[in-house]
């Protein structure tokens, strides 16, 4: 019975200690794929931009997080046409946001801090810094089909999921759960 | 008379009816995330002082900025920060008292002492030698005993903020050991407004440009901000999106 226990522990340890490496390596090449984007100021705008598209088209869970900013009921009501409509122009939104974000700065490097795992997702502690200041990062990873998918971004105690939840909450009250109406918001961005 | 009127009217405030002003073709839609559900009963008239914080931040506020961000080098920026910071010493020294955080009070002293007599506050000498900045007010204060935040309130020229950390800064006004002691406080009140935007400069050119609505964006950005000083944890327990498989 202890032996039985000892290896299962074991499989247990090994697992976890394969999963952290596993999503370690893929942080540590992930980001630094990202600061080579932000970093590149030998490229044409549109060049840059179209990197940050590559990027989070691999990277983000773009379907979690536009149904996630949405209402059940929103989803429910809406046909399947619609809402991939909806989807592509949150994906465009979401790298124009990207884009504005970092684009404007430059980064010396992205420091891994810590990770923790919260009902399954990852959450992982970083500070990005350049020569004068530092800024803390975290990222919720979940693994969605055996690669792992950016959930949200939390830049200096502020998410973007929990921001942007806030922005369309208000224009889908105001204009009476109309996905149309905001989608033509995002498109005006 | 006068005493009970200030008290009377106090109350009101505080327990101002839970009458929304909102638009009432909105339609209520339910939302896991407690962000969206933010008190804001004065939500129109927030709206209206927004827009004219924004317009007068176009006209006077934005250019001096961006001179001065021009024109200073980011040591003399940072100079500047340093200063503005050093002189909320005094009033974290207090906060951290009436939290029963009396290591953080003693650091703020040290730190205080520290960087005055070095360099009148602007350069951070305390944090290189182990001091670190431990941020704190008297809202803060009254949040960690437990006075809930109240209604959202865009405040004149000052911008977002609630009844709990108004009134904190209105107790941080009338003890501020510094501004009280310095002949015209209001050239420091100005200077410390006028760097505090600075120091949000880019943060504000991205709300300009990114933001489906500005007023929303700003209320949750202040309210995160606020609630990641108070609780502990707080990004493990943000709300996370549904996974959905892509």
């Amino acid at each position: 019975m202890f032996k039985i226990l000892t290896l299962l522990l074991f499989i247990f340890i090994n697992y976890s200690y394969a999963e952290d490496i596993e999503i370690t390596n893929w942080f540590n090449q992930e980001s630094k794929e990202f600061l080579e984007i932000m970093n590149n100021a030998d490229v044409e705008k549109h060049q840059n931009y179209e990197k940050y598209k590559a990027f989070v088209e691999t990277n983000f869970a773009l379907k979690s997080i536009a149904y996630g900013l949405l209402n059940e009921k929103i989803i429910e009501k809406n046909d399947k046409e619609t809402l991939l409509r909806y989807e592509n122009t949150f994906k465009a939104y979401l790298t124009k946001t990207i884009y504005n974000l970092a684009n404007t700065s430059t980064s010396g490097e992205i420091i891994l801090k810590d990770i923790d795992v919260k009902d399954g997702v990852y959450i992982i502690n970083s500070d990005i810094s350049d020569r004068t200041s530092s800024v803390s990062l975290y990222w919720k990873v979940a693994k969605i089909k055996d690669s792992y998918k950016i959930l949200d971004i939390i830049v200096e105690n502020t998410s973007y999921f929990v921001t942007k939840k806030s922005e369309f909450t208000k224009i889908l009250r105001k204009s009476r759960g109309s996905l149309d109406i905001l989608i033509k918001e995002l498109e005006k961005i | 008379m006068k005493n009970l009127f200030k008290v009377l009217l106090l109350q009101i405030l505080l327990f101002v009816p839970y009458v929304s002003f909102a638009n009432s073709d909105e339609i209520p839609i339910e939302s896991s995330v407690s962000y969206d559900e933010i008190y804001d009963p004065l939500e129109p008239i927030n709206r209206a002082i927004l827009d004219f914080n924004f317009f007068i931040d176009d006209i006077a506020i934005r250019p001096v900025i961006k001179t001065y961000k021009f024109i200073a080098p980011d040591p003399v920026e940072k100079g500047v920060s340093n200063f503005f910071s050093n002189l909320k010493e005094p009033i974290r020294v207090i906060s951290f008292v009436f939290q029963g955080e009396f290591m953080k009070s003693v650091n703020s002293v040290g730190r205080f002492s520290i960087n005055t007599i070095t360099s009148l506050g602007t350069f951070d000498l305390a944090s290189r030698i182990g001091m670190a900045e431990n941020e704190t007010d008297i809202g803060l204060t009254l949040a960690k005993s437990g006075v809930s935040s109240g209604p959202y309130i865009v405040v004149p020229i000052i911008g977002p903020s609630n009844f709990r950390d108004l009134s904190g800064n209105v107790v941080e006004f009338l003890v501020d050991p510094i501004s009280n002691s310095v002949p015209n406080r209001s050239y420091v009140s100005i200077g410390s407004g006028l760097n505090s935007r600075a120091e949000l400069d880019e943060e504000v050119d991205q709300i300009r440009e990114v933001s489906t609505d500005k007023y929303e964006m700003i209320k949750s950005i202040y309210y995160q901000n606020r609630n990641s000083q108070i609780e502990e944890d707080f990004v493990q327990n943000l709300p996370t999106p549904k996974i959905y498989i892509e």
